[in-house]
């Protein structure tokens, strides 16, 4: 008598069972049923275990088919998913889907976006002026522990601040997938630390890259692995001038596009092999290429001493183009 | 308690749980609310209560299943008792003595006996479940008194069922919550077995059959007002909401519930039930006993066994588990 999977599998995939899907998901929209009702209505008609997960919500639901709301552990890509959005729903089904799978996922998803949409709609971090409280040092900390509160976060809340490319701020609860773009990330910790994740942003922000062949390098940095590199980013305002290797660096790059790819690809690649791979160039190629460059550049880069300074001066160059 | 409420006083019936309500969309084709007599030998040839096997019951070796004939009432024949044993038990466990659903007419001794083995994996406990006889072929008072023939063997056996007699338990749901509150009324004019405890769960006690939720659920979710006259009329006859019933029939009869084990009940807010239970929780304390008293907003009759994974079914088998463990000192 209980298990409605069993039931709905039985039926016609096509006309019945999809029906009673429908009726199911209606219904519940029609009571304005909350969210965790839905995702248990996904992994119960779908006789698998279901999750929701809209980050910049903050939304963290996972049900299993019995109906048990636990946890909810690592990813699988293979399970099937559907936007409901900014959140995505998931089946977490690996193998072949279920009769009923795609309109459950359809369904489900379109409740979850209705209840997303009605009681979140103003999703709290969409209030530029609260996320820029909680993260300026000057203000009080009662005021940024409220700020945060309404932003829903707790104050032990592990949370890191994003700075993007664009200029817009994020904050991320941890664990929780990064924005598309051009990132640096601050350091995670609780919300009375949120200025400092800020400064360790902003500071990430300039070591990274647009990932282009003229601006070669990685896209998101996080501010806990610069390492000592941090400090040259104190050295390196608008009006410094670019040291030797630097303008050396810029004197190659003119000298072919591929220049600043390969250096960097070399720069960051564990051996000249493994640099090659990552340029799609053969090994050969990629000597030629770094024989032609030698002469100009003035140092070897293939050596230990040469490679710290190949990463030294590529670190000032993208300091020296993302100036804050 | 006889409802002297008109038809007409009764307001709108109340709303299902939200979650309760999209799966009776899905159970509804399956599960008219209504029955009646011609459908009674349907539903006992029917898929829908098709029964656990042995090899469920065993839960992977969990429980030892057994079945024992044992003498019914005076000159009538055997009852057959299943007995569920958890494994590995070393000292005499409490017992739950089980009296089964299916509104007098349907079902036998394996019906929902999975809810009592879920209560036994985290209250350890042997359950025995009654065969009993079935109206309408076998009106009042076979059914009620097969069911403490069983009761009887049951507590005189217990040693040698590793049962502690101290620790007795009768639990039933709907119709089998109506026969186990009846056998706790026997048992207390009998002298006969004392009980720790009666789990009445949605237990159908009035054949009057006119509360005002009876009337407002008409037509409606599952064990409608129609089905309740159907189940009554098999069991009672001519006799139904006369003034001649026993309350060993329909205990919502009884003018005394004093000298009773504690109570449990549970009942969904959308159910024919509602009323006529909560009265007898009522009357209970009334008589100076103890009940605990569970109406669940937006039940309907057996949400918790046919959509046990709604929020709101959770927590009603959360409620009874923490009842049994608190009554059973673990």
């Amino acid at each position: 008598m209980k298990d409605l999977a069993v039931r709905l599998a039985a039926l016609d995939p096509d006309a019945g069972a999809a029906l009673h899907v429908i009726a199911y998901f209606d219904r519940l929209a029609e009571a304005r049923a909350g969210l965790h009702t839905i995702v248990r209505g996904a992994a119960v008609l779908s006789g698998c275990a279901a999750r929701l997960v809209d980050d910049e919500r903050r939304v963290r639901i996972r049900v299993e088919p019995d109906g048990a709301s636990t946890p909810s552990g690592v990813r699988d890509k293979d399970w099937i998913s559907a936007a409901a959005g900014s959140a995505t729903l998931w089946l977490e089904r690996s193998g072949p889907p279920g009769p009923v799978d795609a309109m459950v996922l359809e369904r489900a998803a379109a409740a979850a976006r209705a209840v997303l949409e009605r009681t979140r709609g103003h999703a709290a971090q969409a209030d530029p002026a609260l996320v820029e409280l909680v993260i300026d040092a000057g203000a009080a900390e009662p005021l940024r522990l409220q700020a945060a509160a309404r932003l829903g976060f707790n104050p032990d809340d592990p949370v890191r601040v994003v700075a993007l490319g664009s200029g817009a701020v994020r904050l991320l609860p941890e664990p929780g997938g990064l924005p598309e773009g051009r990132a640096g990330v601050g350091p995670a910790g609780p919300v009375v630390r949120l200025p400092a994740s800020y400064e360790g942003a902003v500071l990430a922000l300039r070591f990274t890259a647009e990932g282009t062949e003229s601006d070669p390098g990685p896209r998101v940095v996080h501010a806990d692995e610069l390492g000592g590199l941090a400090l040259l980013a104190a050295a390196v305002g608008p009006g410094t001038e670019p040291v030797p290797d630097q303008r050396a660096l810029d004197r190659a790059a003119a000298t072919a596009p591929w220049v600043l790819a390969t250096l960097d690809a070399v720069a960051r690649s564990a051996s000249l092999r493994a640099a090659a791979t990552a340029l799609r160039v053969h090994h050969s190629t990629l000597q030629d290429r770094l024989a032609h460059t030698l002469p100009v550049l003035g140092w070897d880069v293939r050596d230990p001493q040469g490679r710290l300074r190949l990463h030294l001066a590529l670190a000032l160059r993208r300091l020296h183009n993302n100036q804050r | 308690m006889t409802n002297v409420l008109p038809e007409t006083a009764a307001g709108p019936p109340p709303p299902f749980d939200p979650e309760l309500g999209a799966a009776l969309a899905v159970i509804g084709e399956q599960m008219p609310p209504a029955l009646t007599a011609d459908m009674i030998q349907p539903m006992r040839e029917g898929a829908l209560l098709a029964d656990l096997t042995d090899d469920d019951l065993a839960r992977a070796g969990a429980f030892t299943v057994t079945r024992r004939q044992v003498p019914g009432p005076a000159g009538d024949p055997d009852v057959e008792l299943l007995i569920l044993t958890p494994t590995g038990a070393t000292t005499p466990l409490p017992a739950i003595y089980h009296t089964h659903g299916g509104g007098m007419v349907v079902g036998n001794n394996r019906t929902g006996v999975e809810v009592v083995q879920d209560w036994a994996a985290e209250v350890p406990s042997v359950i025995v479940s009654v065969e009993y006889r079935l109206a309408p072929e076998h009106p009042h008072p076979a059914p009620v008194e097969d069911c403490y023939a069983g009761l009887v063997w049951t507590a005189e056996h217990a040693a040698e069922l590793g049962i502690d007699p101290e620790r007795i338990v009768i639990a039933g749901a709907s119709a089998g919550g109506g026969l186990a509150a009846g056998v706790a009324l026997m048992a207390r004019d009998r002298g006969g077995p004392a009980l720790l405890g009666q789990m009445l769960l949605c237990p159908m006690i009035d054949d009057r059959n006119d509360t005002v939720s009876a009337i407002q659920m008409a037509g409606r979710g599952v064990w409608d007002r129609t089905a309740n006259d159907t189940g009554w009329t098999a069991l009672l006859g001519e006799a139904r909401g006369g003034a001649d019933v026993s309350p060993y029939a329909a205990p919502a009869r009884a003018t005394d519930l004093s000298g009773l084990p504690p109570a449990f009940v549970d009942v969904g807010s959308a159910e024919t039930f509602r009323d006529e239970d909560v009265a007898y929780a009522s009357a209970i304390w009334r008589s100076g006993g103890q009940a605990e008293l569970h109406v669940w907003p937006g039940g309907f009759h057996g949400f918790d066994m046919m959509v046990p994974q709604a929020a709101v079914s959770q927590d009603a088998r959360a409620a009874r588990v923490r009842w049994l463990s608190r009554l059973m000192g673990m």
